[in-house]
């Protein structure tokens, strides 16, 4: 058996946490290799550690039968390693040539040659079936495209090892199975890859041997033919856990939130928001399925006074929110749980304390007449703690000094019990271990019970499966179109979120 | 109460500072090596010259005192996360605005001082409003159009007392200001007035504000966490410019206070740097206004000190910009105080 | 007519390359530390350090050049401080800008007054100007009264102008120039790939040093040769006004320290009309002030411009074509 990489007792741990705990992996040569495991279980770290990237406390790795102290990834690179990084690494104003030979520039009496570079880079394009413009610039273009080039990144170096770090996290379900068929077309010309995934479906479509990693730690290592999906749920998580759908009573359908022909541009100043229509009753959870970067981003920015609308309409309880500032809205009902959470819904310095007290520093009995009683909002944080279990030591601790997922519950908890009848939850589980992952569903179900009216975003589809009554589809700043929650089916949504029509979507 | 206003991590912040003091120090050592003098000597000429007898500490008080309201319009600008390098410049308009009302009117004594105080603080703000309009709405870097427009202030200041005011026979002041808008002093040995205790009173009531007022608590979220605020309904601009414009006017205030309080009249170049030494004195105390207080009375310490040191010695008085430079630079690289928000792109103003 | 033609001349036109050089040179330096993701405030600081080491060096030395190299090491010296501080201890960077600018003041007055026994300014003593250097045959080209537009400068207005088609080409085709841009523009980039951001940005600090220094040298070896106190009088303040405005690529840093320089020399000219010189001396800052403000309010209308643009595609149903449609200048 010809072993490409061979790990042995990996460990590497951060101060107290370890992420990776005497970890044994061997990856034979031609094989798709998926590694497997929750996020935080350590499948980056320790492809970081593979790669030069992160230093392993202890533990060995050989490539190609020999061993090897990665100390950087220009050693890695050396042993005929590349890696595709979940967060794309390139620089918008350069070229797709440039970008590729970034680092091994291409020479001529001491200056770059660029159309030596263009030329090799569309030699290799044509060679591995990835299809780009060398001389265009990559500000502007599209993730698939993105993701091409840092393949062929990794290919101009001559990785014959390659490793993909989440790769289909951003990519359609159409642009993933392309990805899949470039994959299986490496490994039939002889080349060795390494997949992280956290997503069932495929990595049981493209592998040829899977191995889980759970709490830093080696599940089990097996050939895909063995293991049931079933089976590898279980060993990811370590218990049964169903995202089966939430028992549920009809709400009181009474019109809460209602949108629109409403437009609306992004950061780049391109249209984000293309007539969009939707509309929300009181006790019913409207997803918002999506590629993540389709305009859902911009559609919670838009209803939540923080981005402008270019032109449409807003109705909450009959009254347009558009152009009214977030305290405004927020003062007619509106309740916000932002999908960047670190940056929009905390903020990491302050304490807890001041945390819950955004938004309500003018409500009694926090403050009187300008002044802030801080034993009432400690007090109250306090409570809060208590009813949405969240660990930590007191309201006066750091928020950064919590788990992601009680940050999260912080977010939720203050949200919560704004008094908001309208809530707008944007990406509420990602990055949030399991146990805490159920625990949101169900607060989120009890205040659909409450009859709020809630607008949830996620590119989970489990998840909207499990808690949605009726699920939009977002594409490219558009609904695509509606599907009931109840009647959830994986494929005809796929087509929606790359784009393809519903009519169509309905008649495959 | 009072506890609650200092930094959170006091025991930390304090061995911090302390060892870049130490630090510092001596590099300053080195330097006035460099310059064929006694280090310790300079010292001790500093330490006699700010300490030696109740003059020269009312002469410390008195050095403090501009510097101190500089710090605490600085820490008010840190707070909501605006760097207003400026101070400098709204305290030259500050002390003409005051000047002018001093000289210019004759008004009942109280009233006098408090139109002449009102005067400077109003110039002071009105000479940040431009910058400040343009960082908030449009982005333009508050460091750079601060700096800029202290040239302009300065060289402003200069015209107006040399082409429009200027003293009949006198070299570049302006007539001096009507007894009924002096400070009332302290002493009587010294010009130390109750500007001091303005001081004080300021620094202590910022800091409250700070962390008891609804007001304050929205400022320094948009300081802290720019987005978060936005998110949560704070008008994120309108605080940004509030913050910008508070800062200026106590920097004009500082500039009244110093012109009422001890040169009695405005003349060209008259309180040189204390603008950017109150920067330098909130920079140290991380931004706190009762930390301030403290590092405030070390630089008019360094100051009253730097008079004898021109005496006694051949050294000049600089050498303590020297020093308090090198105490900035240690302080900053100091490793018991990582600087935040480095990888999320928040605004840095802690070290 | 009369009055025109005492203010728009040749001399005019000398006076403005002139005075341009040295904010040239240390805006140039600052492209290096701007491209690399560094804001660097504490250019007034190395071109003020540099201004009087130079003098120092050429009275030591008794030649230009050496007064010159003199000047640019204590640049460097202070770059490499700066450096040291903002890249390996990761301060802040505006802190220990305005630290070390501070730090030059104070240094430049105390060693003045201890070496010279002076204060104000250092006249004569030795102090060796920069040579002017003549262009051979510019007279008999240009004819007398245009040759000294090409000819007579110091090298140094040379080195300055010379130095932006350099710098054009140092970031399109160098790999060095690429580097810096990379780490300024996409640090993570670099990292992966094995490029140090820390070196890089190292070379930034140090370069920009390099010509900070130069600057320096120029002003008080240049057509005055003096050090006085606080000499470079905010034009490293202003540099860094043109560097925001200009994100540091070399020709809008040109076309910004031409404004600056024109700005300088025709403020001069006004005193011929009695203006009092205090404001005369402000109208380079209020310059810098007003370009740094219309600047910043100009991306207003573009930015409407093309929304518009978008919406008009968007609305006609065209397919939103994802390459190469970015304002190909979305920096603020």
């Amino acid at each position: 058996m010809d072993i490409a990489v061979k790990l042995q007792g990996i460990t590497k741990r951060f101060d107290a946490f370890t992420a990776n705990d005497r970890i044994d992996l061997s990856v034979r040569r031609g094989e798709i290799h998926a590694i497997i495991g929750e996020n935080g279980a350590g499948k980056t770290t320790l492809m970081n550690v593979l790669f030069g990237l992160l230093q392993p406390d202890e533990g060995t790795i050989s490539v190609n039968g020999k061993p090897l102290v990665v100390t950087s990834p220009a050693v890695a690179i050396a042993e005929g390693l590349g890696m595709v990084h979940q967060h794309f690494k390139l620089v918008p104003s350069l070229t797709v040539a440039d970008n590729i030979f970034l680092g091994m520039e291409i020479r001529k009496r001491g200056l770059i040659d660029r159309k030596a570079q263009i030329e090799q880079a569309r030699t290799l394009s044509r060679k591995f079936g990835l299809n780009v413009d060398p001389a265009e610039r990559v500000a502007g273009l599209s993730v698939g495209i993105e993701q091409r080039i840092e393949i062929l990144k990794v290919l101009a170096r001559n990785a014959r090892i390659i490793i993909l770090d989440e790769p289909t996290a951003v990519l359609t379900p159409q642009e993933s199975r392309d990805l899949f068929a470039t994959l299986r077309s490496f490994v039939e010309d002889g080349m060795t890859v390494i997949f992280i995934s956290h997503h069932l479906e495929e990595v049981m479509a493209v592998s040829d041997t899977i191995t889980v990693l759970r709490d830093g730690r080696v599940v089990a290592t097996r050939g895909k033919s063995e293991l049931s999906k079933r089976e590898l749920v279980r060993m990811m998580v370590g218990r049964d856990v169903s995202f089966d759908r939430r028992p549920r009573s009809p709400g009181s359908g009474r019109a809460v939130l209602s949108v629109s022909d409403l437009w609306a541009r992004d950061d780049r100043r391109l249209p984000a928001l293309k007539a969009v229509n939707l509309s929300v009753s009181a006790g019913e959870i409207v997803g918002i399925a999506g590629v993540a970067g389709n305009g859902q981003t911009e559609l919670a920015e838009v209803l939540s006074g923080l981005r402008p609308a270019s032109h449409g309409s807003a109705l909450l309880h009959g009254k347009e929110l558009l152009e009214h500032s977030p305290a405004e809205i927020r003062a007619r009902g509106l309740a916000h749980v932002p999908g960047d959470r670190l940056a929009r819904g905390v903020d990491g310095n302050a304490t807890l304390s001041a945390n819950m007290l955004m938004g309500r520093q003018r409500k009694q009995p926090y403050s009187r007449r300008g002044l802030i009683d801080w034993r009432a909002v400690d007090r109250e944080t306090k409570a809060l703690m208590q009813r949405f279990d969240i660990r930590a030591r007191g309201p006066r601790d750091l928020a950064s000094s919590l788990s992601g997922g009680n940050i999260q519950k912080v977010v939720l908890a203050r949200e919560f019990t704004a008094g908001g009848d309208f809530l707008l939850i944007d990406q509420p589980t990602r990055g949030v271990d399991i146990g805490a992952q159920e625990a949101i569903h169900s607060e989120i179900m009890r205040q659909r019970a409450d009859d709020k009216a809630i607008l949830l975003i996620s590119t989970q589809l489990d998840e909207l499966a499990a808690l949605a009554d009726r699920i939009l589809v977002m594409f490219e700043g558009r609904i695509m179109g509606e599907i009931d929650g109840a009647a959830m089916d994986e494929e005809s949504i796929g087509l929606m979120m790359a784009g393809i029509d519903p009519v169509a979507a309905a008649e495959v | 109460m009072i506890a609650s206003l200092l930094p959170r991590n006091l025991r930390r912040t304090l061995a911090g500072q302390l060892l870049a003091l130490a630090i510092a120090l001596a590099l300053g050592a080195v330097v006035i090596l460099m310059i064929d003098e006694n280090p310790l000597r300079v010292f001790a000429t500093l330490m006699r010259g700010a300490f030696g007898d109740s003059e020269k500490i009312a002469g410390t008080l008195l050095q403090t005192t501009p510097i101190l309201i500089c710090g605490v319009a600085a820490c008010i600008g840190l707070r909501g996360g605006m760097f207003n390098v400026g101070i400098e410049g709204q305290l030259f308009l500050g002390g003409f605005a005051a000047a002018w009302v001093g000289f210019s009117f004759a008004l009942p004594p109280v009233l006098h001082v408090l139109v002449a105080v009102a005067a400077a603080v109003a110039a002071g703000a009105a000479w940040v409003s431009v910058p400040a309009y343009f960082r908030v709405r449009f982005g333009a870097n508050e460091v750079v159009s601060t700096i800029l427009a202290n040239y302009v202030a300065v060289l402003l200041t200069s015209y107006f007392t040399i082409f429009l005011f200027k003293r009949p026979g006198g070299w570049s002041e302006t007539p001096p200001i009507l007894p009924s808008a002096y400070l009332p002093e302290l002493f009587s040995f010294s010009r130390l007035n109750i500007g001091l205790l303005i001081g004080l009173a300021l620094a202590v009531a910022t800091a409250l504000f700070f962390r008891f007022t609804t007001t304050g608590y929205a400022v320094t979220m948009v300081g802290s966490a720019p987005k978060f605020a936005e998110y949560g309904g704070i008008n994120v601009r309108r605080a940004g410019f509030g913050v910008l414009l508070a800062s200026g006017a106590v920097g004009g205030l500082a500039g009244g206070v110093e012109t009422l309080g001890v040169h009695h009249r405005f003349m060209e170049g008259f309180a040189p740097g204390f603008g950017f030494d109150g920067l330098i004195a909130a920079l140290l105390a991380n931004g706190s206004p009762i930390g301030t207080i403290f590092t405030a009375l070390f630089f008019g310490a360094l100051r009253a000190g730097s008079l004898l040191l021109e005496v006694d010695t051949t050294a000049s008085r600089e050498i303590i910009t020297v020093i308090q430079a090198l105490i900035i630079l240690a302080v900053s690289a100091d490793l018991l105080l990582r600087r935040k928000g480095d990888r999320t792109g928040g605004r840095r103003w802690k070290f | 007519m009369e009055i025109l033609a005492t203010f728009f001349n040749v001399g005019l036109v000398v006076a403005t390359i002139r005075t341009t050089t040295p904010i040239l040179l240390v805006a140039l330096g600052g492209s290096f530390t701007t491209k690399a993701g560094i804001f660097n405030i504490g250019l007034e600081g190395q071109m003020l350090i540099a201004a009087f080491f130079a003098v120092i060096g050429s009275i030591w030395t008794g030649s230009s050049f050496g007064g010159m190299l003199i000047g640019v090491a204590a640049a460097l010296a202070f770059a490499l401080v700066y450096a040291v501080l903002v890249v390996s201890f990761r301060a802040n960077e505006v802190v220990v800008g305005l630290a070390l600018n501070i730090l030059a003041g104070g240094m430049t007055i105390s060693l003045m007054k201890a070496i010279f026994g002076t204060r104000g300014s250092v006249v004569g003593r030795g102090i060796v100007g920069l040579p002017k250097v003549q262009l051979p045959g510019a007279r008999d080209i240009l004819g007398p009264s245009y040759a000294q537009l090409i000819s007579g400068y110091t090298p140094l207005v040379y080195v300055a102008f010379l130095s932006v088609p350099l710098l054009v080409l140092f970031y399109a085709r160098t790999r060095l120039g690429l580097y810096l841009r990379v780490v300024g523009e996409k640090p993570e980039a670099a990292e992966t790939l094995g490029i140090s951001i820390a070196r890089v940005r190292y070379i930034a600090s140090l370069l920009c040093g390099l010509f900070a220094g130069l600057a320096g040298a120029h002003m008080s070896l240049g057509y005055i040769t003096m050090f006085t106190e606080n000499m470079s009088s905010g034009r490293g303040f202003m540099a860094v006004a043109i560097l925001i405005f200009s994100a540091g690529d070399p020709l809008k840093v040109l076309l910004g320290c031409l404004l600056f320089g024109f700005a300088d020399a025709f403020s001069l000219r006004l005193q011929i009309l009695n203006f009092p010189s205090y404001l005369i001396l402000a109208v380079p800052y209020a310059v810098a002030l007003l370009a740094l403000f219309a600047l910043s309010w100009r991306t207003r209308p573009k930015l409407i411009r093309e929304t518009l643009e978008t919406m008009r595609n968007a609305l006609a149903g065209k397919p939103q074509d994802s390459g190469g449609k970015l304002p190909s200048d979305n920096r603020p």
